[in-house]
C-alpha cells in the first residue's frame, strides 16, 4: 500500500469513527431530541397555514427556480456587474476566490484592535471568519441571539436559521448567569431582554458591523437581508463602516427577480412575513445642504462588499451540481428530513442535512472528509417535495458516493 | 475564477468502509450481498414447478428471502462495542472475514428456521396471488441473481456495469417481455439505473403491486373487521410513482385503511438504507415511522418493500410483531388461502 493510500484510508477510517460516536451521541441527547420535535411541528403547522395565507407562493417557487437557473448560467457576468454597481453606489468591491483570499481581504479593511457587530451568516461559518478576526487581535460579537448563544458555548450551529435550536431555555439561562456574572432565569423573555441590554451599547461603539446578504440584485448592487429580530438593522446602520461578505450564488439579475426570491425564502423559511427585509446599496448619504452628495449621514460612511467564491464556481461548473447552488437556505427541508429530526445539525458540518452534504464537498472539506455524510443521507427524496428549488439532493449524493467510490478527488 | 478539480481528471486510490466493501464483494462473487447460495433463494419455488421460459417474468431478486440473514449479520457485527454501534460497525467487519474470507455459516448460524421459512414463504405467496389473478409466470430458479440495487446506493457503479450484465443475460435468456419485482429497489434499478449503466434492455419493468391493481377487479371482497394503515416505500411512491394503485386495491376488497400524518410521495422513510452504517440511528429512525403509523390508531401495518417491512419490523417489540405485515403477505390471507 502506498503511503499516500495508506494515509487516506486512516483519514476516512478516522472521519467516520468520529462522526459515528457524534451522531449516536446525538439521538440520545434529550434536548436535541425535545428541541426538534418540537420545531418540526411548529415548522409543518406555521408552513401549512401561511402557503393558505398566501397561495401564489409555489407558482412564484416556480418562477424563482427560472431565475436561478439563468443566473447559474451568467454567474462571471452577474458578478462583474454587481461589483460595478457597488463601486458606482460609493461602495468598494472585491472579489474572493477562496476563503484564504476573503478573510485576508476583510482583515485589511477592518486591521486590529476593532469592535466588529456582525448578523448571522452561513458564509461567515463557512470560512470561520469570528474566529480568524479575533486571532487578528478584534473582537467580535454575534449580534443574532441563537448565533450569540453558540458563541458564548463555543459550539456550531444546528440549524441553519435557528442555530441553537438544541439548546433549551434552561441552559441559556445558565450559559447567560455565568457570562453576565448574574443570576439570569430560564425565562425566555428575561433571557431575550439581558441580549438586548447588553448589545445596545456594542452596535454603538462598534468600529465595525458585518453581515451577509440573502439575495443580491446585480443591476443595481442592492443587497437584501431578511430578519426578524432588528439585529441587522443597527449592525448595518450604526457602526461607521458596513462590511457585507457574500457568496456568488446570491446573485440574480435584477432588482424585481430580487424580490421575488427574497418573498418565496422567507415563505418556506416559514414566515408569513418576517419583520424587516433590510436592502443596502451603499454607504448612507445626504443632499440635504446645498445639493451637495455627502457620505456618511446617519449610517456608515465606507460600505465594502466581498463576494466570495470558494468552491461555488466548481460546483455550478458541473452539470451534476449546478443546481445545488439554486438553494435558498430556507431550511425547510432539514424539518422534513428523518436523519435531521433525529440528529439535527450532527448530520452535517457547516452546512447542514442532505443538501448541506452537497454544499461542505464543495466548499468546506471536500469529498473525503464529506464522506460520512454522504452515507447518512438515507436519500428517500423527502426533502425534494418540500424544497421549493426542487433540488435533487439524492440523486447527487448517489453521484458523490459514486466519484467517492471511483477514487475521484474533490477538494 | 478557480479551475474546476472536475476538469483536471485525477485519481486516487482509496479504501471505502469495510462493512461496504463486504456487501459489494458478496454481490460480486456470489450474486447476492449476503453470500447466499442460489439453491437456498430458490427454495421456495420448487413446488410450483414454474417454467424457465415465459412472457411474465417472476423477480424476486432474493430480497425478501434474504432479509432474516441481514439481521444477523447486523448483529454480529455490532456486538464488539456497544457503547458505539456506529464504530464498531466498522471495524466489526475484519473481524468476521477471517482468514477464509466470508464465512455464512459462522455467521448466520443464529437465524432462526422459522424465519428463514416465513420470508421464503413471502415469494411463493407473491406468486400463488398473481397466479390466482390469472398471470403466467416464468423463474429463473437457481440462476436468479440479485439486481445489484446496493452496488447502485453505495456508489460501486463501475462494479454494476458489469454484475448488471450477467443479471441482464439470466432476463433475456427468460424470453420474457415483461419483469415483475417483489422489491421496488429492484424495479427502480432495472428501469432506471442500467440503462444509465450501458445495460440496455426493452423490457417493461412492473412491480408486484401494479399487477395487482391491474386486475383489481377480480379481487374478492372480504370481511375484515381490523382497519390497516399503509407505508408507503420511498422508492415505490417516489421512483416508481405508485401510490393510490396500494389504496385502490383495499378499496377493490372492501378493506377500511387510516391515513398516517405523512403519505404518498411525502412518506416518511423507514430508515432501512443506513442499517448498516449506522444501525442504531437506523433503528430510532424506524421507531419513528412506526409511532407515526400506530398514531393513527390502526391495527395493522402494511408495506410493500422488504427493506420497509425489515426495518419497521426491526423496531416493534419481539412479542408484537404481528402489528405489520407485507402486503403480499395480507392480500394471500385474504385472498388465496
Ligand atoms: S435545499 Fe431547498 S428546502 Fe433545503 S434549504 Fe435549500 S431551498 Fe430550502
Amino acid at each position: 500500500m502506498s503511503v499516500q493510500k495508506e494515509n487516506r484510508s486512516k483519514t476516512m477510517q478516522k472521519e467516520f469513527s468520529e462522526y459515528s460516536k457524534e451522531v449516536d451521541r446525538a439521538q440520545h441527547d434529550e434536548n436535541i431530541r425535545k428541541a426538534i420535535s418540537r420545531a418540526v411541528k411548529a415548522y409543518r403547522e406555521t408552513t401549512e397555514k401561511t402557503m393558505k395565507s398566501y397561495p401564489h407562493t409555489p407558482e412564484m417557487a416556480a418562477e424563482v427556480r427560472e431565475i436561478k437557473r439563468q443566473s447559474v448560467e451568467q454567474r462571471e457576468e452577474l458578478v462583474a456587474q454587481a461589483m460595478e454597481a457597488v463601486e458606482n453606489n460609493k461602495g468598494k468591491a472585491f472579489f474572493a476566490k477562496d476563503k484564504h483570499e476573503a478573510l485576508v481581504i476583510a482583515s485589511e479593511i477592518i486591521g486590529t484592535g476593532k469592535t466588529i457587530v456582525k448578523g448571522k451568516s452561513m458564509l461567515g461559518e463557512e470560512i470561520h471568519i469570528r474566529e480568524y478576526l479575533e486571532e487578528k487581535g478584534n473582537t467580535v460579537w454575534e449580534t443574532d441571539l441563537g448565533e450569540f448563544i453558540l458563541q458564548l458555548k463555543k459550539d456550531r450551529p444546528m440549524h441553519i436559521l435557528s442555530p441553537a435550536i438544541h439548546v433549551p431555555r434552561e441552559k441559556v439561562a445558565e450559559i447567560f448567569t455565568d457570562f453576565f456574572e448574574k443570576e439570569i432565569e430560564p425565562d425566555i423573555a428575561k433571557e431575550v431582554a439581558v441580549v438586548r441590554e447588553f448589545m445596545r451599547e456594542k452596535y454603538f461603539t462598534a468600529d465595525v458591523g458585518m453581515s451577509s446578504a440573502n439575495v443580491v440584485a446585480a443591476d443595481t448592487g442592492a443587497f437584501v437581508i431578511i430578519e426578524n429580530e432588528g439585529n441587522v438593522r443597527l449592525c448595518t446602520a450604526a457602526p461607521p463602516i458596513h462590511i457585507i461578505i457574500v457568496g456568488t450564488e446570491k446573485l440574480v439579475p435584477t432588482f424585481q427577480d430580487a424580490m421575488k426570491v427574497t418573498e418565496v425564502t422567507w415563505r418556506y423559511a416559514q414566515y408569513p412575513v418576517p419583520a424587516y427585509v433590510n436592502i443596502i446599496t451603499g454607504p448612507s448619504k445626504t443632499g440635504d445642504i446645498e445639493k451637495v452628495t455627502t457620505y456618511g449621514a446617519h449610517g456608515p460612511k465606507e460600505f465594502y462588499v466581498i463576494f466570495v467564491d470558494n468552491g461555488r464556481s466548481d460546483m455550478e461548473a458541473d452539470d451534476d451540481f449546478k443546481q445545488a447552488s439554486h438553494c435558498l437556505r430556507c431550511g425547510g427541508c432539514m424539518y422534513e428530513c428523518p436523519v435531521f429530526q433525529i440528529t439535527a445539525g450532527t448530520f452535517g458540518e457547516t452546512y447542514l442535512g442532505g443538501i448541506g452534504t452537497i454544499w461542505n464537498v464543495f466548499t468546506s472539506g471536500g469529498l473525503e472528509a464529506t464522506s460520512p455524510q454522504l452515507y447518512t443521507c438515507l436519500r428517500c427524496g423527502r426533502c425534494v417535495e418540500r424544497c421549493p428549488m426542487q433540488i435533487d439532493v439524492p440523486n447527487m449524493i448517489l453521484e458523490l458516493r459514486k466519484r467517492l467510490a471511483a477514487g475521484e478527488v474533490i477538494e | 475564477m478557480a479551475t474546476s478539480p472536475i476538469d483536471m481528471p485525477q485519481k486516487v486510490e482509496r479504501k471505502m468502509p469495510p462493512v461496504l466493501e463486504l456487501i459489494r464483494g458478496n454481490i460480486i462473487k456470489h450474486g447476492n450481498p449476503l453470500a447466499l447460495k442460489g439453491s437456498e433463494i430458490s427454495a421456495w419455488a420448487k413446488e410450483l414447478n414454474l417454467p424457465k421460459t415465459g412472457n411474465l417474468l417472476f423477480y424476486t431478486g432474493g430480497e425478501y428471502q434474504l432479509l432474516p440473514f441481514i439481521d444477523s449479520l447486523v448483529k454480529t457485527m455490532t456486538v464488539m462495542d456497544s457503547n458505539s454501534k456506529g464504530f464498531s460497525m466498522l471495524m466489526g467487519v475484519r473481524n468476521i472475514l477471517g482468514k477464509t474470507g466470508f464465512a455464512p455459516e459462522k455467521i448466520y448460524a443464529s437465524v432462526l428456521a422459522q424465519d428463514k421459512e416465513r420470508f421464503n414463504e413471502v415469494s411463493l405467496k407473491a406468486a400463488r396471488i398473481l397466479q390466482s389473478l390469472g398471470y403466467d409466470l416464468c423463474y429463473s430458479g437457481e440462476d436468479e441473481l440479485y439486481s445489484g440495487a446496493l452496488l447502485y446506493e453505495l456508489g460501486y457503479w463501475e462494479d454494476l456495469a458489469s454484475y448488471g450484465q450477467k443479471v441482464m443475460e439470466v432476463f433475456k435468456s427468460s424470453k420474457a417481455k415483461t419483469i415483475v419485482c417483489l422489491s421496488p429497489h429492484a424495479a427502480e434499478v432495472i428501469k432506471f439505473a442500467y440503462p444509465k449503466m450501458g445495460i440496455n434492455h426493452d423490457l417493461e419493468v412492473k412491480t408486484f403491486v401494479e399487477l395487482v391493481w391491474e386486475q383489481r377487479d377480480k379481487l374478492p371482497k372480504v370481511n375484515f373487521n381490523k382497519s390497516v394503515v399503509i407505508h408507503d416505500s420511498c422508492r415505490l411512491a417516489r421512483e416508481m410513482g405508485v401510490t393510490e394503485e396500494l389504496r385502490d386495491i383495499l378499496n377493490s376488497m372492501n378493506v377500511e385503511f387510516k391515513e398516517p400524518l405523512r403519505k404518498g410521495t411525502w412518506t416518511t422513510c423507514c430508515g432501512g438504507p443506513n442499517k448498516f452504517m449506522f444501525p442504531e440511528l437506523s433503528q430510532t429512525i424506524a421507531g419513528g415511522r412506526v409511532s407515526e403509523l400506530q398514531s393513527t390508531g390502526a391495527d395493522l401495518i402494511l408495506t410493500s418493500c422488504p427493506y420497509c417491512l425489515s426495518a419497521l419490523e426491526g423496531a416493534i417489540d419481539k412479542n408484537n410483531r404481528d402489528i405489520i405485515a407485507d402486503f403480499i403477505e395480507f392480500l394471500y390471507k385474504e385472498i388465496v388461502e
